[in-house]
């Protein structure tokens, strides 16, 4: 207490003195703007209350700055130190740690992904069989998202085999299957605990959700056609299917703590113990 | 001018402060906190009045044939509306948070011009009180007094003296450039004070994000502000003095108010939005116990957005006729925008995955903010395609848009600032409860009345008409938007109610209530005149955590 007591008065904190000049001065020019669209005695006034605060505050600023001293105030509490409370995600690191610390491969993505598509893709086309006798029935309505005269066919051409619905909707299928194995892959590690759930469960409903907000603009013959218990039935195939396949395969931890000269895919013996693991 | 000196600490003296030395000390102060407070509550209350003139307007539209205010009227509401929000609610409350933590976060006593501050403050002031006053004044002498009913963007020539007589756009034009004149000045403070006046070790890249936001704010005031100026001075020439900038019949050119009125309009939208990435990219952090995810990148992108906002003004004009060239080149550099922007919506994210989220107001309506700024930017994308802004221009699904830029977005991070640095202004806790009352409210209330408006505008329901007819289609998302309204209104009497109380009888809150990392929590609450004793030394961005964490500073990564 002594001694900032002495502080105080070794050390003087000046600070601007107060001035009413800056708001008349605004006050003076508001009403010589007001001036215009009422009467010119406003403005009169208004440029000799800007006058009047304009000279104030040039005497209040020059020659030097007219400053008060400070009267104390309250003194903040010191921050007390809390050593050894911080977690560490990687020791004796040169930066403090991105997550997610390790990853999933982005190949597994892509495998899970056709692999999810193969089983989704299965499963449609034996419900079509079983519900309609057609194994093709599924198909066509998928390719109906790319070929427009889809929508106004028949059951029976439906039904019926089709070389480029085949095409158009393999070609679908595999590039969906991928991209969305892709994404998987990529989310998973980030999200903490229930993958297999938000895999499996939770990205086919939104999914799904999704596509039944669109599904008349984006694929109309899908739309007349579409069962909705099978639709999001065979979205959770995909999702436990390449979620699981995902999940298994070993993580490999992210460049976040390779040297740049590693990063760059350079050989550079030593280097690793410069900050990385050895 | 004698030197008379003043008492100079205001909380020094014992016993009750008269009232009108109380009064005297807040009109003659240049204490930029104190400025900061008065920019807020004044904002604040231009948000209760604006908040009230939508609430008239959502009652009229709120079934076909409603008759609560007529056409007149109806024009005067939006447009007053508009106006107060965008100069008189959003820019007074970036540059009094800005004036109250400026200072603070880069270790300084006061802005570089104090008095050029309280100067900005006023003028600001007076030009909102300049604009409510048209509804006394607007016709002059001639008969009632009425308010602008131009739209706050007043295209010209309908703005000249042939098609809006009285006076009412000339208190438009003046309430404006009185309170922009005061935007410049205070703009070029900042700068200069962020340039000029940060603490020892505060290197740019260690100045808070924050900060660094703020910088690129204020450029974007100073560059976007004068052409709106000179614009209203040219209207005013042509209404006052008989000119012709805008008088297409006399050679004069429509265009070129909407070019020089959008080159500021569209900065302007920015010049909203980035105080709210600022606040977000403090609260975020803090309430994730992480540090910001990319500090670099976050600067790299608020500048670039700063850049490229100049930059893509003509997407307000694709519905004007220009060449497709110059469509196209304008929705290419409106999508750009996307790019830094989607950068710090994953850096945000980023900053909370894995963290040890603390869900306190200031983090719900940070969360609030992410959500619904980027259900705004998704439809600003959809409007910056030329093809589909020409079926859905000036229909409702704009102003769902930019609602849910402006208030989904700006306004809850607005609100998720107050709750946050609340207790280091005024030294007092805001009820958490209350708070968490409101932020659902808000939230129920706000996607209620602006979802619907984008299927309304989908089914061709036209901007700023007063009412409607029975077949259109219209009535039930009309009145869902109405309803929305009174969660609304419930979540802002909620807001008024905990400011009030809790500035009274508010729990106390200490010097650091949050565990921040900033500098302004290493002061009193409320902070003393001179904000520090003594000037501090950093050594990071996170000052504060280097003194809590001697054993782990940041300053050995960085
Ligand atoms: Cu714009």
């Amino acid at each position: 207490m002594n001694d900032t007591h002495q502080h105080d008065q070794t050390e003087v904190i000046e600070l601007p003195q107060p001035t009413a000049s800056p708001m008349v001065c605004a006050f003076g020019f508001a009403l010589m703007a007001a001036g215009i669209v009422t009467n010119w005695i406003v403005a009169i006034a208004g440029s000799i209350i800007m006058l009047v605060g304009a000279t104030a505050w040039f005497m209040n600023s020059n020659p030097h700055s007219r400053e008060i001293e400070a009267s104390p105030e309250k003194k903040p509490r010191p921050i007390e130190p809390r050593t050894g409370v911080v977690d560490h995600l990687i020791e004796d690191s040169s930066h403090r740690a991105r997550l997610p610390l390790e990853i999933h491969p982005y190949s597994a993505g892509i495998t899970g992904g056709l692999i999810g598509g193969i089983a989704m893709a299965l499963c449609a086309v034996l419900w079509g069989w079983f519900a309609h006798g057609s194994m093709w029935y599924t198909v066509n309505l998928l390719a109906g998202t790319m070929l427009t005269g889809y929508a106004d066919m028949s059951m029976a051409e439906l039904y019926a085999f089709h070389t480029e619905g085949l095409i158009v909707g393999l070609v679908i299928q595999a590039f969906m299957s991928i991209a969305v194995g892709l994404l998987y892959g990529v989310t998973l590690p980030l999200i903490p605990r229930g993958q297999i759930m938000v895999s499996a469960i939770i990205i086919p409903l939104i999914w799904s959700g999704l596509t039944w907000a669109s599904i008349s603009v984006v694929n109309p013959a899908l739309a007349e056609h579409i069962e909705w218990f099978w639709f999001i039935c065979s979205q959770i195939v995909f999702g436990v299917v390449t979620g699981w396949w995902i999940v298994r395969t070993e993580k490999i931890s992210t460049m976040q703590n390779w040297h740049y000269l590693e990063r760059l895919g350079m050989e550079t013996p030593g280097v690793r113990d410069m900050g990385g693991e050895s | 001018m004698s030197v008379l000196q003043p008492p100079a600490g205001p909380r020094t003296t014992e016993g009750p402060v008269p009232f009108l030395s109380r009064l005297h000390e807040w009109v003659a102060t240049t204490d930029h906190k104190k400025l900061g407070v008065m920019y807020v509550t004044s904002g604040i209350i231009f948000l209760i009045i604006a908040g009230l003139e939508a609430t008239m307007m959502r009652w009229q539209l709120a079934w076909p044939g409603q008759d609560v205010v007529g056409p007149e009227e109806f024009n005067r509401l939006f447009t007053m509306h508009g106006t107060t929000m965008v100069f008189f609610v959003g820019m007074p409350v970036l540059l009094g948070s800005a004036n109250f933590l400026i200072p603070l976060m880069i270790g300084a006593r006061d802005l570089a011009f104090p008095r050029l501050n309280a100067f900005g403050f006023w003028l600001f002031l007076f030009g909102g009180l300049l604009l409510y006053f048209s509804y006394f004044g607007g016709q002059g002498l001639y008969g009632m007094g009425s308010a602008p009913d131009v739209g706050w963007f007043a295209y010209a020539p309908l703005t000249e003296r042939t098609f809006s007589r009285g006076h009412s756009t000339d208190y438009w034009i003046l309430g404006i450039f009185v309170a922009g004149i005061g935007s410049t000045a205070t703009g070029i403070n900042m700068i200069a004070t962020i340039l000029g006046m940060r603490c020892r070790g505060m290197s740019l890249m260690k100045m808070p994000l924050f900060v660094w936001i703020m910088l690129v704010d204020c450029f974007l005031i100073v560059i976007a502000l004068p052409p709106l100026a000179a614009a209203q001075i040219l209207l005013l020439f042509d209404r006052q003095l008989g000119a012709h900038f805008f008088d297409a019949q006399a050679g004069g050119s429509a265009l070129l108010w909407q070019n020089l009125f959008w080159f500021f309009g569209h900065p302007e939208v920015y010049i909203l939005i980035l105080p709210a990435f600022a606040f977000v990219s403090e609260i975020i952090p803090v309430f994730s116990r992480k540090v910001i995810f990319g500090y670099p990148l976050m600067v790299a992108a608020t500048v670039a957005i700063g850049f490229i906002s100049l930059g893509v003004w003509v997407h307000h004009m694709f519905a004007v006729g220009l060449s497709p060239l110059i469509n196209v080149i304008f929705m290419g550099s409106t999508m750009l925008v996307g790019v830094p922007t989607g950068i710090k919506m994953f850096n945000w994210v980023a900053t909370m995955v894995g963290g040890r989220i603390r869900l306190q107001t200031p983090m719900l309506f940070s969360l609030g903010f992410l959500c619904q700024f980027l259900l705004g930017g998704l439809t600003g994308i959809f409007l910056a395609t030329v093809p589909f802004d020409w079926q859905v221009s000036d229909s409702y699904f704009v102003v769902g848009h930019f609602h849910y830029v402006l208030f989904g977005g700006l306004l809850f991070a607005i609100l998720a600032a107050i709750y946050y640095w609340f207790p280091k202004v005024t030294g007092r806790m805001m009820s958490e409860r209350i708070g968490t009352w409101q932020f659902w409210l808000l939230i129920i209330g706000f996607n209620l009345t602006f979802g619907p408006m984008h299927v309304s505008g989908m089914l061709g329901m036209p901007r700023r008409i007063y009412t409607y007819q029975l077949d259109r289609g219209w009535e039930l998302w009309n009145l869902l938007s109405s309803i929305g309204v009174i969660f609304q209104l419930l979540a802002f009497a909620l807001l008024v109610w905990n400011l009030l109380r809790s500035v009274f009888k508010g729990r106390e809150a200490g010097d650091d209530p949050w565990d921040a990392w900033t500098l302004e929590w290493s002061t009193t609450s409320p902070p003393p005149a001179y904000n520090f004793d003594e000037e501090p030394v950093v050594h990071s961005r996170r000052p504060l955590w280097d003194l809590k964490h001697p054993d782990d500073p940041d300053w050995r990564y960085e």
